[in-house]
């Protein structure tokens, strides 16, 4: 599953990052593939400067409309999470996470 | 110290304000921020930015603040990071935790040691509480070579009209920190944490731990919490309640969650949600959690000219990351690599970072 995800991502976050043309919001979303459409497959780093420039262009316009709507509270320390009752339906049992943790002294015996 | 041959840095609106400032005091290059609220009604720098300001002029020797008539426009020329002895009345606008988080990245490169006395709330829904502070981020702090460093609770204050006294004392002044090789995520060995109250039946106080106990009991290792109840004058001038609980790991990395009470709420729920918050932060992070990530990432940015390494998750790359990243390459002019991991069941992304070098003006490196 992991193999598929990385071939449909077509953008290198660590580019993205410092493309400072495209608001952080967009950086997401398109590392993210949420509003690109790619059923070609194909590694992210390509270094087609064509296909960059591209994007380049219409992220002009994209970004300066994302930019000035910043929602996100940057000098808030707490994360954002989902409500207590996703929390609550997805916690239900911990098994996600249950080999992050080390097995009590008790169970072991 | 102020570099005068820097051209100033630029930068718009009040995001990452208080992390602007710092970079701009660690590095010693003036900063301009523009447009800060000037679309908003009440336009300009908030109370609670201007008294942080004012606790940077304090610590700092020789800093230079420039806020235009309207309070959209600030001119900061850093000093050197002085340290001493200080009380910081915090507005009740914002908790202690606001004002103490960024004097961690300072103190340790200061020239005198830091005591300072922080007055007010000491928690808050969005910033950070004293008990994530102390045992959350200190931690990180010790990563990088800065031991001799405390948080003492003197009092509790809870909103809205606080009464807290916090003592953050930080006697480690380093010259360097210690370049960071964090490839592992290591394993959770127990989870401990505080519930207290002010002000409120200690019950509740037992309510909390019982609902978080509840979500925890499957996790598999030992679940530790205190009850810490406060009284009389050292709890403060409000009722309130609240929970921190803390996922210690191997090699001394911890995460955190916490949550507090408001009227109307059920101690079970607080202390369930601050359960299931703790789990969705191990699930979201590596050896280091989301509000950890800005204080070890600037770290070795300022550290040694050599190749710093640290595990990060898939979900740790947000918005905030990138404006993080954006900020310290604008400031320091270095960048951050993000390479995914050698293991195809991992999503997770080594970020390597070269040091700028930076050293503690008030050291001398033999």
């Amino acid at each position: 599953l992991n193999v598929n995800i990385n071939r449909k991502r077509k953008w290198d976050i660590g580019k993205l990052i410092y493309m400072e043309n495209v608001s952080a919001e967009d950086c997401i979303k398109r590392w993210r593939n949420e509003d690109v459409d790619d059923e070609e497959g194909g590694d992210s780093d390509s270094d087609d400067s064509n296909e960059e420039d591209f994007f380049k262009k219409k992220d002009e316009n994209s970004s300066k409309e994302s930019n000035p709507k910043q929602t996100i509270d940057l000098e808030q320390f707490v994360p954002y999470f989902d409500t207590f009752e996703k929390l609550a339906a997805k916690w239900s049992s911990v098994d996600l996470i249950k080999n992050r943790f080390i097995r009590s002294a008790v169970e072991r015996k | 110290m102020s570099n005068s041959k820097s051209p100033l840095r630029i930068f718009e609106g009040h995001q990452n304000f208080r992390l602007r400032i710092v970079l701009a005091t660690l590095s010693g290059i003036p900063i301009k921020l523009e447009k800060i609220r000037s679309n908003d009604l009440n336009p300009g720098l908030k109370d609670y930015e201007v008294s942080f300001l004012r606790l940077i002029e304090t610590v700092t020797n020789g800093s230079t603040i420039e806020i235009s008539y309207t309070g959209t426009t600030l001119i900061y020329r850093p000093g050197i990071i002085y340290g001493g002895s200080y009380t910081h009345q915090c507005p009740n606008s914002k908790p202690v935790g606001y004002f103490i988080e960024p004097m961690l990245y300072l103190a340790p490169f200061s020239k005198k040691k830091f005591s300072l006395l922080f007055k007010g709330i000491t928690a808050s829904h969005k910033d950070a509480g004293i008990d994530v502070l102390k045992w959350g981020m200190l931690p990180v702090l010790e990563k990088f070579g800065v031991r001799e460093c405390a948080l003492h609770t003197l009092k509790r204050g809870s909103p809205p009209l606080g009464g807290g006294e916090v003592h953050l004392v930080v006697d480690s002044l380093i010259a360097q920190p210690i370049t960071m090789h964090e490839l592992e995520t290591p394993i959770i060995s127990s989870i401990r944490g505080v519930a207290y109250s002010t002000r409120v039946s200690p019950s509740l106080v037992n309510r909390m731990i019982d609902g978080a106990q509840k979500v925890l009991k499957d996790v598999g290792c030992t679940v530790n919490i205190t009850a810490d109840v406060w009284r009389g004058e050292n709890s403060g001038k409000s009722p309130g309640w609240g929970i921190t609980l803390l996922a210690e790991m191997k090699k001394n990395w911890c995460l955190f969650s916490e949550c507090i009470g408001d009227a109307g709420d059920v101690p079970e729920d607080i202390g369930a949600k601050a359960a299931y918050h703790l789990l969705e932060e191990i699930s979201r992070s590596t050896a280091i959690g989301r509000g950890q990530l800005p204080l070890a990432i600037v770290f070795m940015v300022i550290g040694k000219e050599d190749i710093g390494r640290l595990r990060i998750n898939k979900n740790q790359i947000d918005e905030n990351f990138i404006h993080l990243l954006r900020d310290i390459k604008k400031i320091f002019g270095t960048e951050v690599y993000l390479k995914p991991v050698n293991d195809p069941e991992s999503d997770d992304f080594i970020a390597t970072v070269k040091g700028v070098g930076f050293t503690n003006a008030n050291k001398k490196i033999a």
